[in-house]
């Protein structure tokens, strides 16, 4: 595929950046050394101190693309993604619950349940016997469901000790801070599942793509197929939600800068490259999170947020301008 | 008598507590054209659709060469009858080609590499709709004519016996409705394939049909071969309509001139 590569290749780029900034600088030969040796500055870097951040920040941006671009090619809308649509806030306002009640659940467990039900709940309050406005009634109603959960763990955040509701407040905002090889462990692991349950289902989605009619002209049972995309689109943003809170813009982002760079048109080189982007896009969040303000560590969602609010902003002013809205 | 493709008994249509067709019954004769008739909101289309499952009957039922359409599995239907719905919009920047190659979806099983009776399929339609020089160029930047034939193409490359088009030549000029049209009469000579239209334009549909039905506000009017279909009393029936019918003077099929 065209670009493929240069997408890689930007990954590892970002990769290598990402270790060699920071408090400490260290040389691409410096991290070599400490790679092959296991000794030396860099080594704890690779092991402790970037490592594990940086990976789980590849890990996070992957998931999240996949599952943006799932629900923008589903809907056929830019603007449909679980950033979006509140499902990732559905989630983390289930994992605020499990801290607040105590509840001793896995995170991703609470975090796909959290938005299994946002996304059960935009569903039934955007219903509509016509379809004429379905999209943009489905991502009004998301965002209002995305308002009322974030609203919900702010408010919760008052049941919680202080220490407990200062870290709780600053997973929400998504963040990368102090993850260890059990976040990358955990994150991958689940990707590897839900990418290849995706990849299984990647025909039924470019079929769905053409329109329900033609989709079950060529054999699709539509229904059963729109809600296992669904729900794995929705597992694939509670799978990130769960390592690094509900890290805003990166699932609607990751999918339209994809495709710009490797010009992929297919649903297949679509979520490939929306993997990708979302990883280089994570990663140098991550980077400047952690550069920008010297001795302090931004949460990565706030800069995910000041990247993606004005890219939201030129989306909605293009899709208004196309009569789209 | 050739032997019935489609057929529907006793068929009620529509949308909650409006109904478009009441106890319709009706038979498609196997291996020709059919085209559909009748003025706007008598049915046409909705009346394909039931015919192609892609919606439920509120009661009786249609048959494909004898089994009831609801109870084949959808995909093993989709290798036997194709449908083209009005209107479609092409994903943003697809090519033709890659349009056309997710007709072969319900060929290929799940893990399947793309095989050689795929790709064939799918050079055939390209041909047959005359895009084979445009199949690598996006969809969204062919003319209106280009793009109706692209999606032509993708139930063509489908391969099935059964093929059935809603309003297929609507926006085109008039030049492309004639392509259009004759597309699917070689088709059919060709394959023996079995086409179904919803059209509007009566004398096409009279040139390029070997059957007609006529629906008109309250249901079928007349149905059979256009000689039959297309006379000064069925017209004023169905679409209150004074007209003249003489035969057309190119082909000799009935040829519609208002009065």
């Amino acid at each position: 595929m065209r670009g493929g590569l240069v997408l890689i290749g930007l990954l590892l780029a970002s990769v290598l950046l990402s270790l060699m900034i920071g408090q400490v600088m260290l040389s691409p030969v410096q991290l070599w050394t400490g790679l092959m040796t296991g000794t030396g500055p860099a080594s704890l870097t690779l092991r402790v101190l970037r490592g594990p951040g940086i990976a789980t920040a590849a890990g996070v941006g992957a998931v999240l693309g996949v599952s943006g671009t799932i629900f923008q090619i589903l809907l056929r809308n830019p603007l449909a993604a679980p950033d979006i649509m509140g499902f990732m806030s559905g989630a983390g306002l289930a994992v605020i619950c499990g801290i607040a009640f105590g509840l001793s659940l896995p995170l991703p467990l609470l975090a796909a349940v959290g938005g299994l039900l946002a996304a059960v709940a935009v569903a039934m309050l955007s219903y509509r016997r016509d379809a004429a406005q379905a999209g943009l009634t489905l991502i009004l109603v998301g965002l209002g469901i995305g308002f009322f959960t974030s609203a919900a763990s702010s408010f919760l955040l008052t049941r919680l000790s202080p220490q407990d509701a200062s870290d709780a407040q600053r997973w929400l905002s998504g963040s990368l801070a102090a993850r260890n090889w059990g976040h990358v462990t955990q994150v991958f692991g689940l990707a590897a599942i839900l990418f290849v349950i995706t990849a299984l289902q990647v025909r039924a989605l470019a079929l769905l793509e053409l329109g329900d009619d033609l989709a079950t002209g060529l054999g699709t049972r539509i229904r059963r197929a729109r809600y296992g995309l669904i729900a794995t689109g929705v597992l694939l943003a509670a799978a990130g939600v769960a390592v690094a809170g509900p890290v805003p813009f990166v699932a609607l982002m990751a999918g339209p800068l994809g495709m710009k760079i490797t010009g992929a048109r297919q649903p297949g080189g679509r979520l490939f490259s929306a993997a990708v982007t979302g990883a280089i896009v994570t990663v140098l969040a991550d980077l400047a999170a952690r550069s920008v303000v010297p001795g302090l560590q931004l949460p990565v969602g706030v800069m995910t947020g000041i990247l993606g609010a004005p890219y939201l902003l030129w989306l909605l002013a293009r899709e208004m301008e196309a009569g789209d809205l | 008598m050739t032997a019935t493709a489609l057929k529907t008994e006793l068929l009620t249509l529509g949308y909650r507590d409006r109904i478009v067709i009441q106890d319709l019954t009706l038979e498609l004769p196997d291996g020709k054209v059919t085209s559909i008739l009748g003025p706007n909101g008598c049915g046409k289309s909705t009346l394909l659709k039931a015919m192609a499952r892609l919606i439920q009957p509120l009661s009786g039922h249609v048959s494909l060469a004898g089994e009831e359409i609801l109870k084949i599995e959808t995909r093993a239907l989709a290798r036997r009858l194709a449908i083209l719905p009005q209107a479609s919009k092409a994903p943003e920047g697809i090519t033709v080609a890659d349009l056309v190659k997710r007709g072969r979806t319900p060929w290929r099983g799940l893990l399947a590499p793309w095989s050689e009776a795929d790709a064939e399929a799918c050079e055939r339609a390209l041909r047959e709709v005359g895009l084979a020089d445009l199949a690598e160029r996006a969809v969204d930047e062919l003319s209106g004519g280009q793009r109706q034939r692209a999606w032509i193409a993708l139930v063509l490359a489908q391969d099935t016996p059964y093929l059935l088009l809603d309003e297929p030549t609507t926006w085109l000029d008039l030049t492309h409705q004639l392509e259009v049209l004759s597309l699917l009469r070689e088709r059919n000579r060709a394959h023996g394939t079995t086409v179904v239209t919803v059209l509007h334009d009566l004398n096409l549909a009279a040139r390029f049909s070997d059957h007609l039905v006529l629906l008109g506000r309250d249901g079928l009017v007349e149905t059979g071969a256009p000689e039959k279909v297309l006379t000064e009393a069925n017209l004023e029936k169905a679409f209150g309509l004074k007209a003249l019918v003489i035969p057309d003077p190119v082909t000799g099929t009935p040829m519609v001139v208002p009065r």
